[in-house]
């Protein structure tokens, strides 16, 4: 049963020039233990989406319509209908969001103990002792030396370090779903490196599920179980980490692994999507990906195409185009795209 | 290659902070020639900035030179030294600063037009928008009366490329040119900046923390790997990508996150001796790697700096195991 | 509203360069009605400092008949100690406050300027100097220091008077404008424009006081501002020579010659000050209002 099911949320920020509509019809299930992926450019709506379930948007964003299910197999509710007090309980205990480990994801005046300090009290866990003896284990098992850390200021810390805080503080709680925006986007590549083993290790061990947002796809790679890749606000395709890799449907993946170099293997043929994204004010008819799309009929700007199931019950792509994609990649078998369409 | 059109001959760069000197690019040396593509690799702190900006001609070297057509461009004067900054242009990181926001994209790009061409009114706009054209902004005319906050970020780079070739260079240092750009469109920036080396005979120099990024820009060139001010590796791309000799580049390359998930999940990795990169102010005594380096021998590697040496294959190194042992460390380390 | 924000930049047909940059400017400033209404009341009190006096005759016969008179149809706010219409002094009293304010805002922009760049590029030494000068300078008390000087030299033209404003006023915009060029100098499109050897002066011309417009002319009214509020503050005093007609010194002669004490005065002593505060109140939300229109992102 999923720890947290989205059906049909379209979210929608307002702007003097008109809404945006920066999220549209998202569904997807979130299993027990499960991390999933969420690729796209850069105002492909995925960061909204993932602040959005936790309701964290900014004040010009509105939910205009669908729903947000969490069950952890004691409680179960639609986060959409919490109130104030209950969404706060439910934004750390249940369900704690990573953000990127920039300074300003501290309060610069307080030293990491009274942040932690500060996170649990903000969310009822008053006994200093128990959210010291919590604080000490999580900065363990993020390896990180409590004595050292915990009198630091936020400033004194590498942001390898800082990453581990927060991940550590996100835990506090020991919630069923973590929530990752970028975690490693600002790090050096051997401090990425570790952050990344450190998410593989503490999932194996605490169990939580994950939805991580990035739009670097070698991480989704790593530590992704399932995909969704999102474009103009909405998810264009769904599938498990393999087959969105070696087996795209949607153009718009395609074009997403065809964009990226690789340090090993062959360099095989590297392109841009050309274009670029629609105006989420004016969404043109039809496909929204239709100007970039290679693969585009006339019959794509009938309509936006839905989500259609495509090879496996698992797999799922928004493109009538699917089975032209399949045989311009000729082989289904484990290779890079951009190799295939060398 | 010939004789180098541009060189840093043991160039080093010293701050003075509050805290102490910190020697943020210690005696590099980097030879380039014509119509050459080089990246400039490292985490963040290792001199790789210091160093683009002091062979743009932008920063002085604390000691050593730089050379153009080997004269001293630090002893230049007057027009010598204007026609130096010229023929080296800089591509910036951010393209929401690079360029000017009050200024659109004509205003920006004719003054240099106008005192260095003379090309002004009808002949300015023709090479405006022939500018444009070779940067791939088409059409020319919806770009030319717009302001930077109107482009999108990869817009922006190719106006700032566009601006960079309004005086002919002979060398282009991109720094980070394409991290603020979306993953989407990087290999088209990529492209763009390498057309210039094959067809125009631009020398280009990429500084990026990202081996991928290198590894396909500088495929027929060479990269340069930096580790606290040091180069500890320079060679061919290709051997450097799949047969890394210094154990620094061995663990970067090994530690990089694939787009596939078989080669990402099977990867061998190094595992380094230590997590946290020693300070500037507070660097350690013979090679500034051994208290990571797992080939690091006690009495040997914390005593004597090594140089960069000769490895077969026309690859230069700097590491004492992997020179005496005369074999890349990836070898040595078994993650070939 | 929405609509002209929309179509306008669509449109096709060519204006006149001046012109449609004025369409623009006006476009901008009504996003923020404070601003507009800031916009409304500078040109009002312009137009009656500056184009009034030519339509309305001098009223400046001294009538003994009318002193201290009610506010009636002929004197809409009553008359003065001398029997002179109060209205008729406001139209010919803001000439000479609101050009000494300009001047003595230009003076002080100008020193800022000049002396804030070359500290901020030339830097060492002569930076030190002039920041230290400008640190003493900033620490003296102005008002009183400006009683001082106006006691002593007694500036009988309003040039003297705003040239002694003047220098009261540049050192908060010095250190603003440094501030600004020492930030700019290391913009990477600064740094570009050096690098495509295009001159010092395309660099400071071009590249840097266009990125410091909106400081300048916002520094230029709040200038304005201050340098009324010290000509009210020694006129009423009675610190410089009292000739002319001005608002400030309505305000002395109101002040002084009793119409304190004459039940029938009270629009008489608000005159002024209200011409005084409804100025100042204008441009403060000019300024305003011009900070939205100075920010290149908000352009269409």
């Amino acid at each position: 049963m999923p720890v947290l099911s989205v059906r049909d949320l379209s979210i929608e920020y307002r702007t003097r020039r008109g809404p945006v509509q920066a999220v549209r019809d998202v569904t997807f299930d979130l299993e027990q233990a499960e991390t999933i992926a969420i690729i796209g450019e850069s105002g492909s709506g995925k960061t909204t989406l993932a602040v959005g379930l936790i309701r964290l948007s900014p004040r010009s964003a509105r939910v205009t319509k669908g729903e947000i299910r969490y069950d952890d197999g004691k409680r179960a509710f639609d986060v959409l209908s919490l109130d104030a007090e209950r969404l706060r309980r439910f934004r750390w205990a249940d369900c704690a969001m990573v953000f990127q480990a920039a300074l300003s994801a501290f309060n610069p005046v307080i030293n990491i103990w009274e942040q932690f300090l500060d996170t649990a009290r903000a969310h009822g866990m008053g006994d200093k002792h128990k959210v010291h003896d919590r604080t000490r284990e999580l900065l363990d098992l993020v390896h990180l030396d409590p004595k050292r850390v915990l009198t630091a200021y936020p400033h004194e810390l590498s942001g390898g370090m800082r990453q581990r805080v927060l991940i550590a503080m996100a835990l506090l709680l020991d919630p069923r779903i973590v929530i990752l925006d970028e975690p490693t986007t600002a790090l050096d590549i051997l401090t990425q490196r570790a952050i990344i083993d450190l998410l593989r290790e503490l999932r194996g061990r605490l169990g939580f599920s994950t939805i991580f947002i990035s739009h670097d796809l070698s991480i989704a790679a790593e530590l992704a179980d399932r995909m969704l890749t999102m474009y103009a606000g909405r998810v264009v395709e769904r599938a498990s980490v393999d087959d969105l890799f070696y087996r795209p449907r949607h153009p718009y993946s395609v074009g997403l692994m065809r964009a990226v170099p690789r340090v090993s293997g062959a360099v095989g043929s590297v392109v841009s999507i050309p274009g670029s994204p629609p105006d989420l004010i004016r969404l043109p008819r039809g496909c929204s990906y239709y100007p970039r799309c290679p693969f585009h009929i006339d019959q794509c700007l009938a309509e936006d195409p839905p989500l259609l199931r495509v090879d496996t019950p698992n797999h799922e792509a928004a493109c009538i185009r699917w089975e032209a994609v399949a045989a311009a990649l000729g082989s289904d078998a484990e290779a890079p795209v951009a190799e295939k369409l060398a | 290659m010939s004789a180098p059109l541009i060189e840093l001959d043991r160039v080093s760069r010293t701050y003075t902070t509050p805290a102490g000197t910190i020697t943020a690019v210690d005696d590099v040396s980097l030879q380039l020639g014509e119509s050459e593509t080089i990246c400039i690799v490292g985490e963040s702190g290792c001199g790789k900035t210091t160093t683009g900006r002091m062979l743009a001609g932008l920063l002085r070297p604390s000691s050593g030179r730089l050379l153009f057509e080997g004269a001293d461009v630090w002893e230049k004067k007057g027009n010598d030294l204007a026609r130096f900054r010229r023929a080296v242009q800089l591509v910036h990181q951010d393209p929401y600063a690079s360029l000017n926001p009050t200024r659109t994209i004509a205003q920006t790009l004719a003054p240099p037009l106008a005192k260095h061409k003379k090309a002004h009114g009808r002949a300015a706009r023709a090479a405006m928008t022939s500018l444009l054209e070779r940067v791939g902004l088409t059409p020319p005319a919806d770009f030319l009366l717009k302001y930077p906050h109107q482009l999108s970020g990869g817009q922006r780079q190719r106006v700032s490329i566009a601006r960079a070739l309004t005086v002919d260079p002979r060398v282009i240092v991109a720094d980070e040119a394409v991290s603020m750009v979306d993953v989407s469109i990087r290999i088209s920036l990529l492209d763009l900046l390498h057309n210039l080396a094959t067809e125009f005979h631009v020398t280009t120099v990429l500084i990026t923390h990202d081996l991928a990024v290198a590894r396909y820009f500088a495929r027929e060139g060479r990269i340069a790997v930096m580790y606290l001010g040091k180069v500890v590796e320079l060679a061919a791309t290709e051997p450097l990508v799949s047969d890394p000799a210094h154990p620094y580049s061995t663990a970067l390359i090994a530690a990089i996150p694939e787009a596939d998930p078989t080669i990402t999940r099977t990867k061998k990795r190094v595992a380094l001796r230590g997590a946290e990169v020693p300070s500037l102010l507070n660097l350690p005594p013979g090679c500034v790697f051994h208290p990571r380096c797992p080939l690091s021998e006690p009495g040997l590697c914390d005593v004597v700096v090594p140089t960069l040496g000769d490895l077969p294959g026309g690859r230069s190194v700097a590491c004492h195991v992997a020179l005496r042992e005369r074999q890349p460390a990836a070898e040595l380390l078994g993650v070939r | 509203m929405t609509a002209l924000a929309t179509t306008a930049p669509r449109r096709e047909t060519r204006l006149p360069a001046p012109l449609a940059g004025t369409i623009e400017f006006l476009r901008m400033m009504s996003r923020k009605p404070v601003g507009l209404i800031g916009l409304i009341g500078v040109l009002f009190f312009l137009f009656l400092a500056y184009v009034a006096p030519f339509f309305v005759p001098l009223q400046d016969a001294v009538d003994v008949t009318a002193i201290y008179a009610k506010p009636s149809f002929a004197h809409p706010l009553g008359t003065d100690f001398q029997g002179r219409d109060v209205v008729n002094q406001i139209v010919y009293g803001g000439g000479d406050i609101i050009t000494t304010a300009i001047l003595a805002a230009l003076f002080s922009t100008l020193i800022a300027i000049t002396f804030g760049s070359i500290a901020a590029t030339v830097g060492g030494r002569i930076d030190s100097l002039i920041l230290a000068i400008t640190d003493v300078a900033l620490t003296i008390p102005q008002l009183i220091l400006l009683i001082v000087i106006a006691a002593i030299f007694r500036p009988s033209s309003f040039f003297a008077l705003a040239v002694i404003l003047a220098l009261l006023q540049w050192p908060a915009l010095l250190r603003q404008i440094r501030a600004q060029v020492l930030s700019l100098k290391e913009r990477d499109f600064v740094e570009a424009a050096r690098s495509l050897d295009l001159g010092l002066l395309h660099i400071i011309f071009r590249e840097m006081l266009p990125n410091m417009r909106s400081y300048i002319v916002i520094h230029f009214i709040i200038a304005m501002t201050l340098a009324i509020y010290a000509q009210a503050a020694i006129m009423f005093l009675g610190l410089v020579p009292l000739s002319g007609k001005n608002w400030a010194i309505m305000l002395y002669f109101a002040y002084n010659q009793g119409a304190l004490f004459f039940k029938d005065s009270f629009l008489y002593l608000m005159g002024p000050i209200m011409a005084i505060a409804l100025f100042q109140l204008s441009l403060v939300w000019l300024a305003s209002g011009l900070e939205d229109v100075f920010n290149p992102r908000l352009r269409n």
